[in-house]
């Protein structure tokens, strides 16, 4: 083969692969995505939210083999509509937001469980601590978009969040669950 | 034997114990009230709260029961010599305290939903949020909860002072007939009807 087709098939071959992943590569549309969590204060449940976080989503439901998710969270935009309990969250017993003020989450072993459901196993990096933290999802193709809707649980003391005497479990529960809604376009 | 329900002359043992369950429970909440205000924001604070609303929720149950126990056992009569004024007196500060009863453990809740904190009653049974979380509301409804608080506070003392006002100075037997026990060294009078 003469070096120029071999050039010529190999510059088609990237164009295609680029297309291919540009097919599925989304931009996250933060006015409308929204990241939640549930946790326990004395027994009662309580929500708060991220008011600031980026993803970066490869997804195609036909080829998870590509897919990937790779998510940011400013731990500084935790509102949890009392800024007494903000400060205290963002403190250093729990994020310690000025030494670790994003966490970080990474994605990019996933399966189908059928009827557009999915499970990504990926690592949560919060504080100094990356663990292992599946989350289930789905994924529906919507207005030319997407919309990718998902939870997770996870126990915060794994991750360090609540030092000293935050560590007490039962004023503030160990488990806490992750929502999620993002839109991508 | 002590007689379960109330008759013409004495109150009866489930009227006396709502009363002096509800005194203990108020002065707890109180107590915790100012354990609170006094902590820096942290899980010491938390843990008051949380007790203080539990508590709270407490009462407002009692308050309940002993309203519907009062309705379905009439109280006993006021004593034969008091005055008009004090009948009147009497009667709407009562109303007023089982107000208050009622009216502070909601203010309570209130402000519970409107900061995100929501009232879990002793981590048993968790309640549902009345409104959605609004700082203005917060502030607003924590002013009246304490304003309220002072209140009853006053209120409370009013009628224990007039409780005694009645044994040491009238001798009727108002204090004596809602007490748990009988005073040692006096007689049981007979009603004054």
């Amino acid at each position: 083969m003469h070096t120029r087709l071999k050039l010529a098939s190999l510059a088609a071959l990237t164009l295609l692969f680029g297309l291919a992943l540009a097919a599925t590569q989304w931009t996250l549309q933060p006015g409308e995505s929204q990241l939640t969590f549930v946790a326990t204060q004395a027994g009662a449940k309580f929500e708060g939210r991220f008011e600031k976080f980026e993803a970066d989503i490869t997804f195609d439901p036909e080829s998870l083999a590509g897919a990937r998710f790779d998510v940011r969270v400013d731990l500084r935009s935790v509102n949890t509509q009392d800024s007494e309990r903000d400060s205290i969250i963002k403190g250093p017993d729990l994020f310690d937001v000025d030494r670790w003020p994003t966490a970080h989450y990474v994605a990019d072993s996933f399966t189908a469980k059928g009827g557009g459901k999915f499970t990504a196993r990926g690592k949560l990096t919060l504080r100094d601590v990356t663990r292992v933290v599946p989350i289930e999802f789905t994924f529906e193709r919507a207005n030319g978009g997407a919309w990718l809707k998902g939870s997770a649980t996870l126990n915060r003391l794994d991750f360090g969040v609540g030092q000293g005497e935050w560590k007490d479990t039962e004023s503030v529960g160990n488990e806490v669950a992750v929502r999620f809604s993002l839109r991508l376009m | 034997m002590m007689q379960l329900k109330n008759d013409q002359s004495r109150y009866g043992a489930i009227a006396k114990a709502f009363h002096w369950a509800i005194v203990a429970l108020v002065i707890t909440q109180f107590i915790l009230a100012n354990q609170a205000h006094d902590l820096p924001a942290g899980l010491e604070k938390l843990q008051v709260l949380a007790r203080h609303k539990s508590v709270g929720i407490t009462i407002f149950a009692l308050a309940v029961l002993r309203l519907l126990w009062r309705l379905f056992n009439p109280v006993p009569a006021y004593p034969a010599a008091m005055p008009r004024w004090q009948h009147l007196a009497a009667r709407s500060s009562h109303f007023l305290l089982y107000a208050l009863l009622l009216v502070l453990p909601i203010l309570g809740w209130l402000m519970s939903s409107a900061r995100n904190f929501p009232v879990s009653w002793f981590g048993i049974v968790t309640l549902p949020d009345l409104i959605r979380p609004n700082e203005a509301a917060f502030h607003f409804l924590h002013e009246a909860h304490e304003t309220l608080a002072k209140v009853l506070f006053v209120l409370a003392l009013i009628h224990a002072a007039a409780a005694l006002k009645h044994h040491f100075i009238d001798k009727d037997d108002v204090l004596r007939r809602m007490l748990p026990v009988k005073l040692k060294g006096t007689p049981d009078r007979a009603s004054s009807d």
